[in-house]
């Protein structure tokens, strides 16, 4: 009986093998949360904390990715013992460290605008993409270091750029073998690298409590893909947090 | 019975097990994984523009599809462009917004439409629906090979109307007007009018989309001349959605036209303007029509107005104002009168294709030239370039054995230029150095001299300059009493010896040789080409309008080959078709094109590699495009040309013709072949080709060197400039038994950490393009057998006894990776302070000696051995080099001593402040601890401030750290002031050190007291502990 039940098993697998042709954008989604832990899992999520490395001029910096599903956030490097923040979110206030004076400091407008429309990312922007107003689409396959991938365009409501309404769209990469996104791609529409084509790969995809998260996270741009690599140490889901971290000091 | 089971387990795997040993064939991403190509450019003289387009609503967004670099796009208003086609062909006929749609949908029509001899070509029409993220080709235009227009209906965007402009160099039925109503799926050939005649313009009507107006071009090159104009040329007009079509010529004088420029004012759609080739030349120029075509009046013929109308046939109305228009042109013309009269435009880059104006300031114009964008903001008076588009068209490239190499190649209408691989800061426009004038082709450095050869188009000039001395001498070989005319092809070609340095080969219709760098020739051949007097007269080459540019000079040699191995062996190709061979430094010619397999007669030899693996051995590449003939030729022998053998497969793509080959010097298995549509490699001799994609544009590669010292392949490319992929040694090495590990590091040569510390002020860089640089660092290469995408992958340095020195972020692709190691460790854990301390961002380097790079994948370990040298530039002796390694780690150990004294200072000031809050009791004994610490701390770190001008005075970490990094950072001797500062830094941390040990004795122990008193404990991490959480 054990025998032929694996052997089903076996068959059924070559047989989503052979079908992988007509796969779906929402088929290779709905795998995509199969395969790292199901939706269940991924919908319990409240809080997720990331500590974690980068790579930064030679030197290696401890990192601390905070994210919440009300939108609270928190990035924050350290440096020579000093917290050095970005990307701070306390509900109302976008916010970050001043390098020069080691004070906070608020974003402007736009930015705090356009990140209040990521915060529905969380914890992936491919959970319950529609009633995230989201669009997906398959673009076609493609290879992508070296193996085959399902391109997948993400379409999610427009950003402003200095109030010029852009589209902001993002493509990700579904590995075909295990549909896990192993490449994301999106304009850069800020800073120096403005009208470049942004990269981040992922790939060491490790369980953490039943879902699978990418532990390694490189940050790029097209020409230079690898300039920006964070190896995460720990993901701790759903921590107890004192909510006070988020605000922007008076 | 488990005996049983287990063999009857195995001997089913025997099947298995004959399988996995099946030949393993990796193509393209698959082999080359992150191998990466670079590019340096240069963009400081940019590259031809076919086609600008603005978006209708956003000015911060402009297209520029390129002739031979792709489209790019700019979303700051054309400050800086990026690349975004670079996937498919880079030959750009025309790039077009859906005005319905402009953010998202964009239409490229590819093949230049600017025909001049040297022009790419495309592949058919594609189109985006998400801004540039992802293109499809859309089916029905793959033998198009020049679309000149696309317009979309701007009610109705599933109408799109396609002119095809079509082949140059043959007939084809594959041209006119088609037109599609449900977006692209079905297509209607709707004007066609012959198949030499293609559509060179179709425009619509501004207010009503059924009335269409295209001008129809009959035209032919040869590779020996060009024709424009015919019967068939015309300029037709339809009312009904392209149904009908009808010859609008009312007041045009009679005979052939040639290529016709024609547009519309958007502000009047009655008003046309067209710019006509006649057999009349006083009627040739700008025409202009009041009522929509019926009638047409002639207004200008100056030579703005009717220069070079195959190159030139572009008109641009102000969208504000009829009378205000622009024409392509030598110099570009612009005229405020309706067409009456027309001024130059302001200083530029020769050769304007197109210009647009800014959607909502007429005062702001863009231009496409032979060299670039350029934006003017004053109405077309002054202009100035783009920085940013590195699309430099060469002809053909060398290097030299310079550390870092140098790059010489000569440019379509831009000169001969050299310029290093790699320099400090990045290639920047200003590293490149020009070396020749009018247009660039064949640019050699002397084996042994700093001298350079360059030459300008059908060695008009050729040029030997030295560059200490600053000094030019024309060199070129000169007709004698008796010669015949020589016949030189428009990229002539030149060769050095690598057995005599001071010989200089160039070819006519003959080989030329000198011995003396060019001051004297000898011809040591007889005329090697077909001599074919049909091929010969180009005085007339042109059709309507005369253009004997010298551009289609014809039955010349076209490469010239030294054999490596002996410098009696020579090699020779021409344009049409030979190959010729000597053996004896040219005293007998052996013309062995009879002995060719498969290339069609007369065929271009655009290419002929003499092989370091044999004297007979060589490769030649054969050109059948200016026939028509897009298909990819290369042969090799191994016999001097007795016998040839096709090495193409079917892997290459069938319009990809060849014009370069380069071999491996050590691996004879492993070749790069330069073809229209980018850069192919074989690892097995020809059997099986892979595209190298990887950061590398499917552009024109026109030739390719590989250099000798670094083994990079370094490639001239026409239209994005020179591209290199740094040391091609593994692929040398890759075999059967590699490909079926799981993991193979790919063996080094001991790694010289190259000492140099310069400056490069990056001044501009903000918006010019700066080429990357050649990594220095220790270059890990290994191959994965399949992506690394679950579980943990690591790698880091380690010592031969296994501490770990560093931690570097590996590759995952599945093919060959390549990590770069700096040589350095990690940064010294700094003491706390209020701001940082600079010093302290800066690692030790490692000695010269032999390394563990530790690779973990999952459960399983690899590791590889790597050895690094000291830089034979060295200005140290071993001996002071090794007291300045000493001293670095004792000065790093020092500031690690101090962080964690401060650390532990931190800690007990903490515990003091809590027993201060919490224990009236203790709580003068912790206030004077605290107060102790403090005082002390403040003198160990800065502790107010900022990082910028409000910075506090330096206190001993920071003086500390800043020697440190000096010493650690510098490749010199430690200095005597360096030593005496040291001897202060060391001085002042004991004494603090002591003040440390009295405070813990006098004010700690008694607070230490008070906590076991309470039952409180003060506990810290050991200094272990503590330097282990960096």
């Amino acid at each position: 009986m054990k025998t032929s039940r694996h052997f089903l098993s076996v068959f059924l697998f070559l047989f989503v093998v052979s079908l992988t042709n007509a796969q779906t954008a929402d088929e290779i989604v709905d795998n995509y949360f199969e395969n790292t832990g199901g939706k269940e899992n991924w919908e319990k999520l409240e809080t997720l904390k990331f500590t974690g490395s980068l790579g930064f001029q030679g030197m290696q910096l401890p990192v601390t990715l905070i994210q919440t599903k009300s939108g609270k956030q928190l990035v924050g490097a350290e440096i020579q013992g000093q917290m050095f923040y970005q990307m701070v979110y306390d509900g109302e206030t976008l916010w970050k460290t001043n390098q020069q004076t080691f004070e906070a400091e608020k974003n402007d407008a736009e930015t705090t605008e356009n990140y209040k429309l990521t915060i529905a990312d969380f914890p992936d922007p491919f959970l319950n993409y529609k009633e995230k107003g989201y669009k997906i689409e398959l673009m076609g396959q493609q290879m992508v270091e070296g193996t085959e991938t399902f391109k997948i365009k993400l379409e999610k409501k427009p950003k402003m750029f200095n109030d010029i309404q852009e589209p902001n769209i993002e493509y990700y990469y579904f590995e075909k073998e295990n549909f896990v996104p192993i490449l994301v791609e999106k304009n850069v529409m800020i800073g120096p690298n403005t009208s470049q084509l942004g990269t981040t790969k992922l790939s060491d995809y490790r369980e953490v409590e039943g879902i699978y998260f990418p532990f390694s996270i490189i940050e790029g741009v097209q020409g230079n893909p690898d300039a920006q690599p964070i190896v995460i140490k720990e993901i701790e889901v759903n921590p107890e947090l004192d909510d006070s971290i988020f605000d922007f000091p008076k | 019975m488990k005996k049983l089971v287990l063999t009857l387990f195995a001997l089913a795997l025997i099947p298995l097990a004959a399988t996995a040993q099946d030949k393993i064939t990796l193509k393209g991403k698959e082999l080359f994984g992150d191998m990466r190509a670079r590019h340096i450019g240069p963009a400081l003289m940019s590259g031809r523009i076919n086609d600008l387009e603005l978006h209708p609503s956003n000015s911060r967004i402009i297209y520029a599809g390129t002739a031979g670099g792709g489209v790019w796009k700019s979303s700051d208003g054309g400050a800086t462009f990026s690349p975004i086609f670079d996937d498919y062909v880079q030959s750009i006929g025309v790039v077009t917004l859906d005005p319905n749609d402009p953010d998202q949908t964009i239409w490229v029509g590819t093949g230049e439409t600017w025909t001049r001899n040297s022009v790419s070509v495309g592949d058919g029409l594609y189109r985006t629906t998400d801004g540039g993220g992802t293109w499809k080709e859309i089916p029905g235009f793959e033998n198009s090979e020049r679309i000149a227009s696309v317009v979309v209906n701007p009610k109705n965007s599933n109408e799109v109307y396609v002119g095809v402009l079509g082949a140059l160099w043959s007939d084809s039925e594959d041209r006119g007007v088609y037109k599609t109503t449900d977006g692209g799926k079905t297509w209607n050939k709707i004007l066609y009018v012959g198949p030499s005649t293609g559509a060179a313009d179709v425009i619509m009507d501004p207010t009503n989309p059924n009335v269409l107006y295209t001008s129809m071009w009959q035209f032919r090159r040869t590779g020996w001349g060009f024709n424009s104009g015919g019967e068939n040329s015309a300029i037709y007009k339809s009312t009904d959605a392209g149904k009908t079509w009808n010859k609008i010529h009312n007041g045009f004088p009679g005979g052939k036209l040639g290529r016709i420029g024609l547009a519309v004012a958007p502000s009047d759609n009655n008003r046309l303007y067209a710019v006509l080739e006649t057999e009349d030349k006083a009627k040739n120029g700008l025409w202009v029509s009041k009522d929509a075509g019926k009638s047409w009046e002639h207004l200008n013929n100056d030579f703005g107005l009717v220069v070079r109308p195959f190159y030139f046939s572009r008109i641009t109305v102000d969208p504000r104002n009829p009378d205000i228009i622009v024409k392509g042109g030598l110099s570009g013309s612009i005229s405020r009168d309706g067409g009456k009269t027309f001024k130059n435009l302001g200083q530029m880059h020769s050769d304007i294709h197109d210009v647009v104006f800014h959607i909502k300031d007429s005062d702001i114009m863009y231009a496409g030239t032979d060299g670039g964008v350029y934006r003017s903001w004053n109405g077309g008076t002054t202009f100035e370039i783009v920085e940013n588009l590195p699309l430099s068209q060469f002809y053909h490239i060398s290097v030299d054995d310079a550390e870092p190499y140098n790059v010489y190649g000569g440019l379509q209408d831009n000169g001969s230029w050299w310029g290093p691989s790699s320099s400090p800061g990045g290639v920047e426009a200003r590293d490149w150095n020009s070396v020749g004038a009018g247009d660039g082709f064949r640019v050699l450095k002397h084996p042994t001299k700093n001298i350079i050869y360059s030459e300008m188009q059908g060695a008009e000039n050729v040029w030997r300059y030295d560059v200490d001395k600053n000094r030019t001498k024309t060199i070129q070989p000169l007709p004698r009493k008796g010669d015949e005319e020589l016949r030189f092809n428009w990229n002539a070609p030149m060769a050095v010896s690598a057995h005599v340095p001071d010989r200089f080969y160039m070819g006519s219709q003959f080989v030329h040789r000198s011995d003396d760098m060019g001051d004297t020739w000898t011809i040591i051949s007889p005329d090697l080409t077909t001599n074919d007097p049909a091929k010969q007269d180009q005085s007339k080459s042109g059709g309507l309008s005369v253009d004997n540019s010298g551009a289609e000079n014809h039955t010349t040699i076209f490469t010239i080959a030294e054999s490596p191995l002996d410098q009696n062996i020579l090699w020779v190709g021409t344009d049409d078709g030979n190959v010729q061979v000597t053996q004896d430094g040219g005293k007998t010619w052996n013309n062995v094109t009879p002995n060719l397999v498969g290339i069609p007669a007369n065929t271009w030899v655009y290419h002929i590699e003499a092989s370091v693996h044999g004297k007979g051995t060589a490769y030649a590449v054969f050109d059948g495009h200016t026939t028509g003939d897009m298909k990819p030729y290369a042969l090799k022998t191994t016999d001097f040309g007795k016998t040839w053998k096709n090495i193409i497969t079917d892997d290459i793509d069938e319009r990809a013709f060849v014009r370069n080959i380069q071999e491996d010097y050590e691996n004879e298995d492993l070749l790069f072949l330069g073809t229209e549509f980018g850069l192919y490699v074989t690892i097995d001799g020809g059997k099986n080709w892979s595209h190298f994609t990887n950061n590398m544009p499917l552009v024109a590669v026109h030739f390719i060197d590989l250099q000798k010292q670094t083994n990079d392949l370094v490639m001239g490319t026409h239209g994005r400039g020179v591209i290199i992929i740094d040391d091609i040694s593994p692929l040398r090495e890759i075999d059967q038994e590699i490909l079926a590990k799981d993991v193979h590091f790919f063996d080094t040569e001991p790694i010289t950490m190259v000492e140099q510390g310069g400056f490069s002020g990056n001044f501009g860089a903000e918006t010019q393009f700066v080429g990357g640089n050649k990594p220095t660092s220790a270059r890990i290469i290994y191959y994965l057998k399949k992506r690394h995408t679950f579980g943990k992958m690591a790698m880091e340095i380690q010592d031969m006894e296994g501490n770990t020195l560093t931690e570097l972020n590996p590759g995952k692709s599945k093919g060959i990776n390549v990590v770069n190691w700096n040589f350095n460790t990690t940064t010294p854990k700094m003491a706390a302070a209020k701001t940082f301390s600079f010093g302290g961002f800066t690692s030790p380097r490692v000695p010269a000696g032999k390394y563990k790079v530790v690779l973990t994948k999952g459960k399983n370990t690899y590791e590889h051995i790597i050895e690094t040298k000291y830089d034979d530039t060295a200005i140290t002796t071993l001996a002071e080099r090794k007291k300045q390694e000493e001293m670095t780690q004792e000065m790093f150990d020092m500031v690690e001593d101090l962080a964690y004294m401060v650390y532990e200072i931190g800690e007990m000031q903490d515990k003091a402040k809590e027993v201060m809050e919490n224990n009236p009791k203790g709580k003068k004994t912790a206030q004077k601890l605290y107060d102790a610490l403090e005082d002390l701390r403040t003198d160990l770190v800065v502790t107010t401030g900022d990082n910028y001008v409000a910075s506090a005075e330096p206190e001993l970490r920071e003086r500390m750290a800043e020697l440190y990094a000096n010493i650690a950072g510098s490749y010199d001797r430690v200095s005597g002031a360096q030593l005496q500062n040291y001897e202060l830094i060391k001085e002042e941390f004991e004494n603090e050190k002591n003040r440390y040990a009295e405070i813990k004795n006098k004010e700690g122990k008694k607070f230490m007291r008070f906590l076991e008193k309470n039952d409180m404990e003060l506990s810290m991490d050991s200094k272990e502990e503590y330097l282990e959480d960096k």
